[in-house]
C-alpha cells in the first residue's frame, strides 16, 4: 500500500477514554469494520489533517475492538436520529403534474392566490383566538388559586399553622401541574416543551412526527394553562408559535385527518412546500399574537426559517401576524369590558413605557453593553445546567409516570421555596396606589397596610412579576429581596425548562433578566448617590437586564430585538436592546450554544444549518453520500417493489428510477427519482401494466389521488399484493420525478450543502461521468457533519 | 370679608403678595389685550399666542418705555378695551377666597384633613371661579370670561384655579361628600368614628403595649374591616387614609401588634421535607431505572477500497 503519498488523514478518539487517544486510524477509507467501531462512552468521530501514519497495525487493534464492543451506547448529543425525516419540499415535475397545470385555467391560479390570503387571514385569527383563550382561562386559574391560598394564609397568619398553607400551595400546584404532566406524557410527548426548537425544525425542512397534528395542539394548549397556573417557572408565550404552526398546517390542508373530516377545500395545499409556508405564517401568527410584536413575528419565521422565502410570502405572513394580534385585541377587549378599545396587544404586557422613563444617554450605552454581557454570561450558564440536566432526564426519566412525578415535584419545589422566601423576607413596602386590585399582596408580618415585596415577586403570575418590575416606582424592592428573587428564580426555571410539560422560556428568562436588571440599575443610584438625574430609574435597566437575559439564553438577535421594541411599544429604545442582544450573542457563544440548538442537538435531529461546517471542502460527495443505492427499473416488477418497500433494516424513501443495461453488474443510468409515498398509492390503486391492458376502463391515476394520501400515507404492510399481483409489472415513468438533482462525484460537501439548503431536497443523486448511480446524498449524510471543539466531528445514527 | 382677609394678612403674607401679583399682572395683561385688538382682533381666539403677535408701532414702544420707568402702569388704554369694574370685582373676590382657601389648605396639611375642613372653602372658590368662566354677558355686554381668562399667554387665573381644583381631585375629597358636596357622607362619619373610638381605646391603654394589643384589637379589627370595605369601593378621600395609616402606625410599630413570626420551625421542616423530596426521586431514578441506551446504526457507505482508490488518483 503507498499511504505515504496520502496528506489527508483521519483519526478519531474519544473523549472519555484517554487511551484511546492519540490512536490514528484511517476513517473514511479504512476497512468497514473500522468505520463503524464505537467507543461506548458516547464515542464521536473525530477528523482532523493529522500527518500520515502508519496503518496497519492499527486496523488490526480496531476489528478486536469492533467484536468486543457493544453497539448500544448512552444517549447523547452526537448521534442523528433514524426517527426524522425530510419533508418533500422540491416538486415532483411528472407527467401527471404537467397534466393538472395544463388543465388550470388562468382563473384557477388567481382562486389559487386569493385563497392563500383566505387561509392566512383565517391563521391569523384563529391563532389570536386561541391566544385569547389561553390569556383568559389562565388568568382565571390562577387568580382562584392564589385567591384561596391568599385567604388561607391570611387566616394563618393570625392564628399560626402557616406550614399548612404551605402545603396547601404546594398541592396546588402540584396538581395543577400533575394534569398538564399527564395529558402531555401520556398522549402527545410532543407537545413538551415550548415547541420552538421542534417548529424551527420543521422549517428546516426536518418533519417530526405528530408535530402538526390536532392532538398536539390540544395537548399544547391545556398543557401550557395547567402548568401557568399551576405555578411554574414557564410562560406561556413560547407555546403559542407551536400552536400557531399547528393551526396554519390544519387550516390549510381544509380537513382534519384526526377527526376524519374532510371539507374539500384547498386540496391543492396538500403537499410538502404549501404546507411549509403556512407554518411559517403561522409561527409567525403565533409570535405576534404572544408578543403583540406583528414586524417581530414575521422576522422571527425569517429568521429561523429563512432558506424558504420570498417577498409575496413575506407580506401574506405579515398579514398573517396583523391579523391575529389585532383578533387578540379585539377578543380581549371584550373581555375587559372595553369593546373597540384595541390597546391590549399581546399576551405579554409590559406595559406603556413613558419616553421620560426610558430616556438614557450616550454614556449609558457602555453599562447597556456590560448589562449584554452579563446576560451573555448568566445565559450560557443557564444552558450549560440545562444541557446536564436534560442528558440525565433523556437516559435516566424517560418513562412517562417518573415525568409526571418529576413535573409534580418540580412544581411543590417551587411553591415551597417561593413561600420560603416570602416567609423569611424582612422587606415590607407600601403599596402603591394602582396595584391593590390586579395583584394578590401579602402582607403576613408586615405593619398593617404594607406588604411583603418578595410576595410581589414571588405570588403572582410571571408574566405580572415582570411587569411590576419594569414599572414599579424606584425603592419598590430593596436589593438583597431582588438578587434572592433572581438566584431561586435562575435555578427554578434552569429545573423546569426540559419538563415534560408544555410551557415557555421566554418569560422565565425575562423575569430572571428584570430582577437582576432592576438590582443592576438600584445599585448604580446608590454609588453615584443619586448625582443624577438619569439613574432614577431602575425600570429602565430592569428592560435591558431582561433583554440581555432573554439574548444570553434564545441567542434570537434580529427577531427578538423587534420583538421586545414592540412588546415595550418604544422605538428609541431600539439601539440599545440591539447592542445588548448583540452583546449577549457574543459573550454567550463563546461558552455555549442557545438553548433551542442544544435541544434540537439532543433531540438528534439532523438540523442543517445555514452552511456547511468550515473546513470540509476537502470532503467530497462520493464520501458523504450513501452507497450502493437500491434502484428500481422504469418498469419494474411488483413482487421487488413490494419486497424492497418491506425490508425493515433499509428504510429507504427516494428510490432512483434507472435504465438497466442488460446483463451487466454496472449501475444503470439514472432516468428519475421515485419517492416510497408514490409507490404505496401506486401499489394501493395497483396501477399494474397488466392490469392496464385487461381493464380499458379503469380511471386513470391523478394527482389527486396522491394527495387524499397525505400527509399520513399507509404503512407498506396494510397494502394486500397477492401473489399473482406480485408478478405483475409497474411502468413508473409516468410517477417519477424525471428531472431529479443530481451531482458529480467529486462535488464539495459545501457545494452539496448549498443545493441541499437552499432547494430544499430531499433526496441528491450521485452520478459518475456516464450519469450511472453511484450514491445517494440525504439529509443525515449532511447533518453528521459539524464543527466541534476538535476540528470536523461526525454525527452516528442511532435508532431511538 | 374684608375683615377676614385683614385677620389672616399676618401670618400669610406671602400668600397675600400672591394675590397682588395676580392684580399686577392682569394690569400688564391689559397691555397685551390692547397690542391684540390693535392687530386683528385675535386675542380672543388665540390667546396663547396673541402677545406673539405684537406689532413694532411706534405707539406700543412709548408704552413699553413708559412701562420701564414707571412700574406703576397707569391705565390709559381707550375705555372700551379696559376690564369692566365688575370684572375686576369678580376678581377681586376670587382672590379674598383663593388666600382663604389656601390658607386653609396649609393650616390643614399635616396632619391631612383638607377635605373635612377647606370643602367649604373649595365650594366658595369654585362659585367664584364659574362665575367668572361662565359666558353670560356682564355688565357693559363684556364676557369677564374673555377679558380675565382667556386673554393673554399666561391665562393665570385659570392656572391658578387649576392648581387647586388638581389638589381637590388628587385628594379624591368628593369621595367623603354626600353628592350634593355639602356634608360628610354617612359612611366618612361612620369610619371617623369607629377611628376615634379606637385612637382612644389606644389612649387609655397606653402604659401597657400587650395588654393594649389585646383591648383595642376588636376595635382595630372592625375598624380595618369597615375601611377594606371602603377602599374596595374606592370611596375615600385623603383625610381617612391619612388618618388610617397613622393609626396603622401606631397599631404595628409603636405598640408593635402586628403578627409575630414565630412558625419558622415547622415551615423550615415542612420545605426541607419538600426539598428533600426531588433528591431522593433524582438518586432513584439514577439508580433504578434502566438507562436509556440507543442502537447504532450502519448506514451503507461507499466501499472503502473506492474511495481510497480514488484519493490515491488524485494525489498521485
Amino acid at each position: 500500500m503507498n499511504m505515504a503519498n496520502i496528506t489527508k488523514k483521519v483519526s478519531w478518539s474519544s473523549r472519555g477514554d484517554d487511551s484511546a487517544r492519540g490512536e490514528a486510524t484511517p476513517l473514511l477509507n479504512g476497512t468497514e469494520e473500522v468505520r463503524y467501531t464505537r467507543q461506548p462512552s458516547g464515542g464521536l468521530f473525530h477528523i482532523s489533517r493529522l500527518s500520515t501514519v502508519d496503518l496497519e497495525e492499527e486496523i488490526t487493534s480496531e476489528e478486536d475492538s469492533v467484536r468486543t464492543r457493544p453497539n448500544m451506547i448512552p444517549h447523547n448529543e452526537k448521534l442523528l436520529s433514524l426517527k426524522y425525516e425530510s419533508l418533500d419540499y422540491d416538486n415532483i415535475e411528472n407527467q401527471l403534474f404537467l397534466e393538472e397545470e395544463r388543465r388550470m385555467s388562468h382563473m384557477g391560479f388567481r382562486c389559487l392566490e386569493i385563497s392563500r390570503w383566505v387561509i392566512c387571514g383565517l391563521i391569523g385569527f384563529l391563532t389570536g383566538l386561541i391566544a385569547c383563550f389561553i390569556d383568559i382561562v389562565v388568568e382565571k386559574l390562577a387568580g382562584i388559586k392564589y385567591i384561596v391560598v391568599k385567604q388561607n394564609i391570611e387566616k394563618f397568619t393570625e392564628v399560626g399553622g402557616l406550614s399548612i398553607s404551605l402545603i396547601l400551595w404546594a398541592v396546588l400546584n402540584s396538581s395543577l401541574v400533575m394534569v398538564g404532566a399527564i395529558i402531555v406524557a401520556f398522549f402527545e410527548p410532543i407537545a413538551a416543551g415550548s415547541g420552538i426548537p421542534q417548529i424551527k425544525c420543521y422549517l428546516n425542512g426536518v418533519k417530526i412526527p405528530r408535530v402538526v397534528r390536532l392532538k398536539t395542539l390540544m395537548v399544547k394548549v391545556f398543557g401550557v394553562i395547567c402548568s401557568v397556573a399551576g405555578g411554574l417557572a414557564v410562560g406561556k408565550e413560547g407555546p403559542m408559535i407551536h400552536s400557531g404552526a399547528v393551526v396554519a398546517a390544519g387550516v390549510s390542508q381544509g380537513r382534519s385527518t384526526s377527526l376524519k373530516k374532510d371539507f374539500k377545500i384547498f386540496e391543492y395545499f396538500r403537499r410538502d412546500t404549501e404546507k411549509r409556508d403556512f407554518v411559517s405564517a403561522g409561527a409567525a401568527a403565533g409570535v405576534s399574537a404572544a408578543f403583540g410584536a406583528p414586524v417581530g413575528g414575521v422576522l422571527f419565521s425569517l429568521e429561523e426559517g429563512a432558506s424558504f422565502w420570498n417577498q409575496m410570502l413575506t407580506w401574506r405572513i405579515f398579514f398573517a401576524s396583523m391579523i391575529s394580534t389585532f383578533t387578540l385585541n379585539f377578543f380581549l377587549s371584550i373581555y375587559n369590558n372595553k369593546t373597540g378599545d384595541l390597546s391590549n396587544p399581546g399576551l405579554i404586557n409590559f406595559g406603556r413605557f413613558d419616553s421620560d422613563s426610558v430616556a438614557y444617554n450616550l454614556y449609558e450605552i457602555p453599562l447597556f453593553i456590560i448589562m449584554g454581557a452579563i446576560g451573555g454570561l448568566l445565559g450560557a450558564l443557564f444552558n450549560f445546567l440545562n444541557y446536564w440536566l436534560t442528558i440525565f432526564r433523556i437516559r435516566y426519566v424517560h418513562r412517562p409516570c417518573l415525568q409526571v412525578i418529576e413535573a409534580m415535584l418540580v412544581a411543590a419545589v417551587t411553591a415551597t421555596v417561593s413561600f420560603t422566601m416570602i416567609y423569611f423576607s424582612n422587606d415590607c413596602q407600601p403599596l402603591g396606589q394602582d396595584q391593590t386590585k390586579d395583584d394578590y399582596p401579602l402582607q403576613l408580618f408586615c405593619a398593617d397596610g404594607e406588604y411583603n415585596s418578595m410576595a410581589t415577586a414571588f405570588f403572582n403570575t410571571p408574566e405580572r412579576s415582570v411587569r411590576s418590575l419594569f414599572h414599579n416606582p424606584p425603592g419598590s424592592y430593596n436589593p438583597l429581596t431582588l438578587g434572592l428573587f433572581t438566584l431561586t428564580y435562575f435555578f427554578l426555571a434552569c429545573w423546569t425548562y426540559g419538563l415534560t410539560v408544555s410551557a415557555g422560556v421566554f418569560i422565565p428568562s425575562l423575569l430572571i433578566g428584570a430582577a437582576w436588571g432592576r438590582l443592576f440599575g438600584i445599585l448604580l443610584s446608590y454609588f453615584t448617590s443619586g448625582s443624577s438625574q438619569i439613574w432614577a430609574d431602575p425600570g429602565k435597566y430592569a428592560l435591558i437586564g431582561a433583554a440581555a437575559q432573554l439574548g444570553g439564553i434564545v441567542r434570537m438577535t434580529l427577531s427578538l430585538t423587534v420583538i421586545m421594541v414592540e412588546a415595550t411599544g418604544n422605538v428609541t429604545f431600539g439601539l440599545p436592546i440591539m447592542l445588548v442582544l448583540m452583546t449577549a450573542k457574543i459573550v454567550g457563544d463563546y461558552f455555549a450554544e442557545g438553548l433551542y440548538d442544544i435541544h434540537i442537538k439532543l433531540q438528534s435531529v439532523p438540523f442543517l444549518h445555514y452552511e456547511a461546517p468550515a473546513t470540509s471542502h476537502w470532503l467530497t460527495a462520493r464520501e458523504v453520500m450513501s452507497s450502493p443505492v437500491t434502484c428500481f427499473n422504469k418498469v419494474e416488477k411488483v413482487g421487488t417493489i413490494v419486497n424492497t418497500l418491506s425490508n425493515t433494516s433499509t428504510n429507504h424513501n427516494g428510490f432512483p428510477v434507472v435504465i438497466q443495461i442488460p446483463d451487466s453488474d454496472e449501475p444503470g443510468m439514472v432516468c428519475g427519482l421515485i419517492l416510497r409515498s408514490q409507490l404505496i398509492v401506486l401499489l394501493k390503486h395497483k396501477v399494474f401494466v397488466e392490469r392496464a391492458r385487461t381493464r380499458l376502463s379503469q380511471r386513470k391515476l391523478q394527482l389527486k389521488d396522491f394527495r387524499d394520501a397525505y400527509p399520513r400515507f399507509p404503512p407498506i404492510q396494510s397494502i394486500h399484493v397477492s401473489q399473482d399481483e406480485r408478478e405483475c409489472m409497474m411502468d413508473l415513468s409516468e410517477f417519477m420525478n424525471p428531472t431529479p438533482y443530481t451531482v458529480p462525484q467529486e462535488t464539495s460537501l459545501p457545494r452539496v450543502f448549498k443545493l441541499f439548503r437552499a432547494l430544499g431536497l430531499r433526496h441528491l443523486l450521485v452520478v459518475d461521468s456516464e450519469n450511472r448511480v453511484v450514491g445517494l446524498v440525504t439529509r443525515k449524510d449532511l447533518a453528521r457533519y459539524h464543527m466541534g471543539k476538535h476540528g470536523l466531528e461526525e454525527l452516528q445514527l442511532a435508532q431511538t | 370679608m374684608c375683615l377676614r382677609m385683614g385677620l389672616f394678612l399676618t401670618d400669610a403674607f406671602v400668600l397675600t403678595f400672591f394675590v397682588l401679583g395676580i392684580v399686577q399682572i392682569s394690569a400688564t395683561k391689559r397691555d397685551f389685550s390692547v397690542a391684540g385688538s390693535e392687530v386683528s382682533g385675535h386675542g380672543a381666539l388665540m390667546p396663547m399666542s396673541g402677545a406673539r403677535f405684537l406689532p413694532e408701532s411706534s405707539p406700543f414702544k412709548a408704552h413699553k418705555i413708559a412701562y420701564d420707568f414707571s412700574l406703576s402702569l397707569s391705565s390709559s388704554f381707550p375705555e372700551d378695551l379696559e376690564v369692566s369694574d365688575y370684572c375686576l370685582a369678580l376678581l377681586g373676590i376670587f382672590g379674598e377666597r383663593y388666600v382663604t382657601y389656601v390658607k386653609c389648605l396649609v393650616s390643614h396639611a399635616r396632619p391631612v384633613k383638607i377635605c373635612e375642613k377647606c370643602y367649604a372653602n373649595y365650594n366658595n372658590l369654585r362659585e367664584i371661579y364659574n362665575n367668572i368662566s361662565s359666558d353670560s354677558m356682564g355688565p357693559g355686554n363684556m364676557s369677564c370670561h374673555d377679558s380675565l381668562v382667556r386673554s393673554d399667554r399666561l391665562m393665570l387665573v385659570y392656572m391658578l384655579y387649576s392648581s387647586m381644583e388638581e389638589i381637590w381631585s388628587t385628594a379624591s375629597c368628593t369621595h367623603c361628600f354626600t353628592p350634593d358636596e355639602k356634608s360628610l357622607s354617612n359612611n366618612t362619619l361612620h369610619i371617623l368614628t369607629a377611628l376615634n373610638t379606637s385612637l382612644s381605646c389606644f389612649e387609655t391603654h397606653q402604659g401597657n403595649h400587650t395588654e393594649l394589643c389585646k383591648e383595642c384589637k376588636a376595635l382595630y379589627r372592625s375598624l380595618s374591616e369597615l375601611y377594606s370595605t371602603m377602599e374596595y369601593n374606592n370611596i375615600l378621600c385623603i383625610d381617612l387614609e391619612d388618618a388610617m395609616n397613622v393609626t396603622r402606625r401606631l397599631w404595628s410599630k409603636t405598640y408593635g401588634c402586628s403578627f409575630p413570626r414565630e412558625e419558622t420551625v415547622p415551615v423550615i421542616a415542612v420545605s426541607g421535607f419538600m426539598l428533600f423530596l426531588p433528591v431522593i426521586f433524582y438518586l432513584s431514578s439514577f439508580l433504578h431505572s434502566e438507562q436509556k441506551k440507543r442502537k447504532l446504526i450502519h448506514p451503507k457507505r461507499a466501499k472503502s477500497s473506492h474511495s481510497l482508490m480514488n484519493i490515491q488518483d488524485k494525489f498521485s
